[in-house]
């Protein structure tokens, strides 16, 4: 079902009233949402539990970590006893989606409200928003494009489809009224007693959704096409030569889950005579070694689940357009196995399922 | 550290690592050796408990450092000692591969055959294969890359 939400003042405002009203009923115990903080540079997502202390802003256009991540750090040792609302965006909410299937985390007594996504500007840039506009008002307008990050404005899907309970943006008139759109039996329970009316405007919705979709389908295309050019060992090398392998692409990563990395081990700590001998097969050897290595084998560990938030490359120090290769190798790779991560709580992971009479030219011949 | 001498292309003695599973490949392999069956001495075999425990650094390590070619050899699918193990190895090869291709570094070098403890021929003739191909295809350019 879908309904109305009336706003009052401004778009942020009417969704923290909503949340609050959800605190208030008892029906959650707290809620994990973009909260601003003091300062305004910056916004998380951030656990309340008393009301008064509730002042989310869930457009603020920032992606500082993965929702999707703070999910699986909060309950992956055991999940919540308590009633909990989680609001995420849609790539926040695929990146849970596979961690689930890693195991990672539990939504046991948790409600997934997902918010459509207008697009997030660099950490650098929402800090430092020039002007005195606000960079969620902005957005809202339907307007920065030209200072969002990469990865949104590639997005496979801004919309978070397999959300309990969906607040609509795209298709709304957000003057008037935005949208709540219930998926589950869990998301109604939650709006059950509110009294909210129906949307009545389902025609616009869909429409709106089929456009942004288009819309970033095409950028995508266009993007790949842009950067196609990355490749080869000499490209290659020369994209990731100001690597410094410092793995925050790694840490930052929301399906990069395992507790110590290959390459965070001491896997790589050998006695000087080998480095010697890496020296002599080559004539020479650049240190830190094996960078390449790192983000070749971490493509392999972590593409098939990539969600493209985008946040190794937010995380970069040395701003490596990471997404330029990215898209692409993670485009490829799903389509070989016809997965789309996140797509599907139930749909199985390609690593860990197999057919006897698949990939035959692999083996054979 | 072999002190080969390596020459322009179809002239080279490429270096091809062999991943080798402990119940088949590698005892096609030891068969082929006990039978006094030929095969070109390029490969260095790495034995290994099963195909599917090869995960895609140790490929990689080995083409980044400047192997010619690398070999995964394992149980025929259905007969794989840990049932499944062979049919993981092909989707993380075909994953790698697939990446590799959109990298633009050749997933050629990258070798999958099924062989038994009973194929010492077959796994004679794969590496001559291998060898053979590989020859056509050059020195991997890695060998000189020292920036990696």
């Amino acid at each position: 079902m879908i309904y109305g939400l009336k706003i009052e003042n401004d778009v942020p405002k009417t969704v923290n009233n909503f949340l609050k009203q959800l605190l208030e009923s008892g029906k959650v115990e707290a809620v994990l949402a973009m909260q601003e903080t003091p300062s305004g540079r910056s916004a998380f997502p951030t656990m309340i539990s008393d009301p008064d202390k509730l002042d989310t802003n869930v457009f603020a256009p920032l992606l500082p970590v993965s929702t999707g991540a703070m999910v699986s750090r909060l309950t992956k040792v055991k999940g919540s006893k308590k009633p909990l609302a989680v609001v995420l965006r849609a790539c926040e909410l695929r990146a849970l989606t596979e961690l689930l299937k890693l195991k990672q985390a539990d939504l046991e007594n948790i409600v997934l409200i997902g918010v459509d996504c207008l697009g997030t500007f660099p950490m650098k840039i929402y800090s430092n928003y020039p002007g005195d506009e606000d960079p969620t008002e902005v957005v809202l307008k339907g307007e920065g494009e030209e200072d969002m990050r990469t990865a949104c404005l590639n997005c496979k899907d801004p919309v978070p489809e397999t959300a309990d309970l969906i607040i609509g943006i795209f298709g709304t008139d957000t003057g008037k009224s935005i949208l709540l759109d219930t998926r589950t039996e869990k998301g109604q329970e939650l709006i059950n007693d509110m009294g909210l009316s129906e949307f009545g405007n389902e025609k616009d919705r869909e429409k709106a959704v089929l456009d942004i979709r288009n819309k970033r389908d095409e950028a995508r295309k266009a993007f790949m096409e842009e950067h196609s050019d990355i490749i080869g060992v000499e490209k290659l090398l020369e994209f990731f030569d100001t690597c410094v392998n410092c793995h925050n692409c790694m840490k930052a990563c929301p399906i990069c889950y395992c507790r110590e990395c290959l390459f965070e081990s001491d896997v790589f700590d050998v006695e000087a005579s080998k480095y010697m001998a890496k020296a002599k097969s080559k004539g020479a050897y650049k240190t830190p070694t094996d960078s390449l290595l790192f983000h070749i084998t971490r493509f392999n560990h972590m593409i098939l689940s990539c969600v493209e938030c985008g946040l190794c490359e937010q995380a970069c120090p040395s701003d490596i357009p990471l997404m330029d290769i990215i898209t692409a190798i993670a485009e490829n790779a799903q389509a070989e196995f016809e997965y789309l991560p996140g797509r599907d709580p139930e749909e199985e992971m390609p690593m860990v399922v197999y057919r006897e009479d698949e990939f035959q030219d692999v083996g054979e011949g | 550290m072999s002190e080969e001498k390596e020459k322009t292309k179809e002239d080279f003695e490429p270096k091809i690592v062999g991943f080798l599973c402990n119940w088949c490949s590698y005892a096609g392999a030891d068969l082929a050796g006990t039978s006094r069956i030929q095969y070109p001495p390029n490969i260095r075999v790495i034995r290994v408990m099963c195909s599917g425990a090869v995960d895609s650094v140790y490929v990689n390590r080995a083409l980044l450092e400047g192997a010619d070619a690398v070999f995964i050899g394992g149980c025929h699918p259905g007969d794989c000692h840990y049932l499944n193990g062979n049919y993981k190895a092909r989707r993380k090869m075909v994953l790698l591969k697939n990446i590799l291709t959109t990298l633009g570094m050749e997933p050629e070098r990258i070798w999958v055959r099924w062989i038994s403890a009973s194929e010492g021929q077959k796994f004679a003739d794969t590496v001559k294969e291998i060898v053979d191909e590989t020859k056509k295809l050059g020195p991997n350019p890695m060998k000189e890359k020292w920036n990696i």
